[in-house]
């Protein structure tokens, strides 16, 4: 489903990444793990055309889409929750899953699908987004990724600083996004989630793949000490 | 018996300031979209408001319109022509100096003075003037105060467009997305929204926005190729003091300057009237630098 060779990019004159390689299958979990700093919001923005490639290619279901613009991306079907569960904080939460559900031909049974997914967020609709808790905001953002059906999800440390009750909740979320067929594309640094959802792990260091392969071939020792180095 | 002349001659003052109020505010509630919003300082909108007045001009001198709904015409007509000016010149120009905010100034300053010369070639140096229609002549007078009709339009023609701006914001779906990409680009890229659009829109509706302020100002005073440059400053300023891009602070702050204007001005004369009311801003600005109400958005990037 998704297909990254080669890619390189960074900020201006700093390079950050360097021929970086990962592939996502449909219905399957590939999870970038690497100690903070390394590139992995980095590999992402990139992949979503928010920060531009410098060489490589990022192939979305057979499309060549390095050089698309972030929206015609999304629009193609690729969702992205970025870190640190950001919303609209202005809007309501309604308003923020109708801003992504727009000029979708079902954006009310969508959005319905999602509350279902989330039911924490039924009664918050009317609520200012700003005012969530972490917890509730991230829910938010997975929902406004999810909202148009993208055949690809990526997500940035969705359990970064939230609760464990709502880690499980999240957790058992991307869990049948995959079942349903859904890519997905995960950062995630608690070993336990990771190696939970995980069906490939691509690890990370300053900007490099320094380990990739199936997440069962991998022992606990193991990304202990690749994330360790 | 010296301070019931004295508030007496305040509420005299009363219409006068409501009236500069609407003027500024109209003004002013363009710039809420490409300055406070946008975060682009476009020193060329003086022009567009310019552009504007010479469209009503237009509709009577040139198309002859009769004067009795020449503006009503002239409302709609000059929302377009500046509208898409404004559109032009963002698509053109403005666009390539997001986030050179010294770099965009110049070049915006540069297009206000191309304009003028333009409206100087066109429609020569004096002023014009705009019959306003019939039923704009004469006014009411409320417990002693006199009240123009024509000033009464403007203020109605305000509220109208604060209600317009208002509803669009809050209940529309490209008003939502506006709103979206205002508060986050990247996020609002990544919901599939093609924020480049959004932003040629946005500039859309403030440059229209201008061309409505230029056709009130027919109403109330000559037309040439300097009207609306006059009000440039001061419509900068209500954006600001309101706070970036809300709508409540642009209203209050431009009735708080108009109003302050009409008080100071009876004592002191225009120009020092001027000086009274930068002096209060700058006062104001101390207090609260982020303006009336916080600023959330954020500056193109
Ligand atoms: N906007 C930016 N401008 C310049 N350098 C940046 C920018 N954002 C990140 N960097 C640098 O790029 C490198 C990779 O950052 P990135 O955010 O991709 O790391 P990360 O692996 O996601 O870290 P974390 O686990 O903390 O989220 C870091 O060295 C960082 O300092
Ligand atoms: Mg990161």
């Amino acid at each position: 489903m998704l297909e990254v060779r080669g890619l390189c990019s960074g900020y201006g004159r700093a390079r950050v990444l360097f021929d970086v390689d990962v592939a996502v299958r449909a219905g399957q979990v590939a999870c970038v793990m690497g100690r903070n700093g390394v590139g992995k919001t980095t590999l992402l923005n990139t992949v979503m055309g928010l920060i531009p490639a410098v060489g490589g290619s990022v192939v979305f279901d057979g499309v060549d889409v390095t050089r698309a613009p972030t929206h015609v991306r999304v629009r193609s079907g690729m969702g992205y929750a970025p870190q640190g569960h950001e919303t609209f904080a202005p809007l309501t939460v309604l308003e923020n899953l109708k801003v992504a559900a727009d000029g979708l031909p079902r954006s009310g049974e969508a959005i319905e699908e999602q509350l279902e997914l989330f039911p924490r967020l039924r009664p918050l609709l009317n609520r200012r987004a700003g005012l969530l808790s972490g917890g509730q905001a991230q829910q938010l953002a997975i929902a406004r990724a999810l909202v148009a059906g993208p055949r690809l999800l990526v997500l940035d440390e969705p359990t970064e600083g939230i609760q464990p009750s709502i880690v499980a909740e999240i957790v058992e979320v991307i869990g049948q996004v995959a079942a349903r067929g859904v890519a997905v594309l995960l950062v995630e640094q608690y070993l336990d989630v990771a190696l939970g959802l995980a069906d490939t792990v691509t690890v990370l260091d300053a900007g490099r793949v320094v380990h990739s392969g199936q997440a069962a071939d991998l022992s606990r020792e193991e990304a202990a000490r690749l994330l360790a180095v | 018996m010296r301070t019931v002349d004295t508030i007496n001659q305040l509420l005299a003052q009363l219409p006068v300031g409501l009236s500069i109020g609407a003027v500024l505010l109209l003004a002013a509630l363009g710039l809420n979209f490409t300055f406070g919003q946008m975060g682009v300082i476009n020193m060329a909108h003086g022009e567009l408001i310019m552009v504007g007045a010479y469209t009503a001009f237009v509709a009577q001198a040139w198309v002859g319109l009769p004067s009795s709904y020449a503006l009503l015409v002239a409302l709609p007509a000059a929302f377009a022509v500046t509208g898409l000016l404004g559109l032009a010149l963002e698509a053109g120009l403005i666009r390539h100096f997001y986030g050179r905010p010294l770099d965009t100034l110049l070049l915006t300053f540069g297009i206000g003075l191309v304009l003028q010369q333009l409206a100087r070639d066109v429609f020569g140096a004096p002023n014009v003037s705009v019959p306003a229609p019939p039923w704009l002549a004469g006014g009411l007078t409320v417990a002693g105060m006199h009240l123009p009709y024509a000033r009464l339009f403007i203020l109605a023609l305000a509220a109208a467009c604060v209600a317009a701006t208002a509803y669009y914001l809050s209940r529309s779906r490209s008003g939502r997305r506006m709103r979206a990409v205002i508060h986050n680009r990247d996020l609002a890229a990544v919901s599939g929204i093609a924020v480049r659009r959004v932003d040629a829109a946005t500039f859309f509706l403030g440059s229209g926005l201008a061309g409505v302020a230029g056709v009130a100002l027919t109403l109330i005073g000559p037309t040439g190729p300097t009207t609306g440059t006059n009000y440039i400053v001061d419509a900068f300023l209500v954006v600001v003091v309101g706070g970036l891009g809300q709508l409540r602070g642009t209203v209050l702050a431009a009735f708080a300057l108009g109003l302050l204007n009409a008080m100071v001005e009876p004592w002191s004369g225009a120009s020092l009237a001027k000086v009274v009311v930068f002096a209060a801003i700058i006062v104001f600005l101390q207090l609260r630098p982020q303006g009336m109400f916080t600023v959330r958005t954020r500056a193109l990037t």
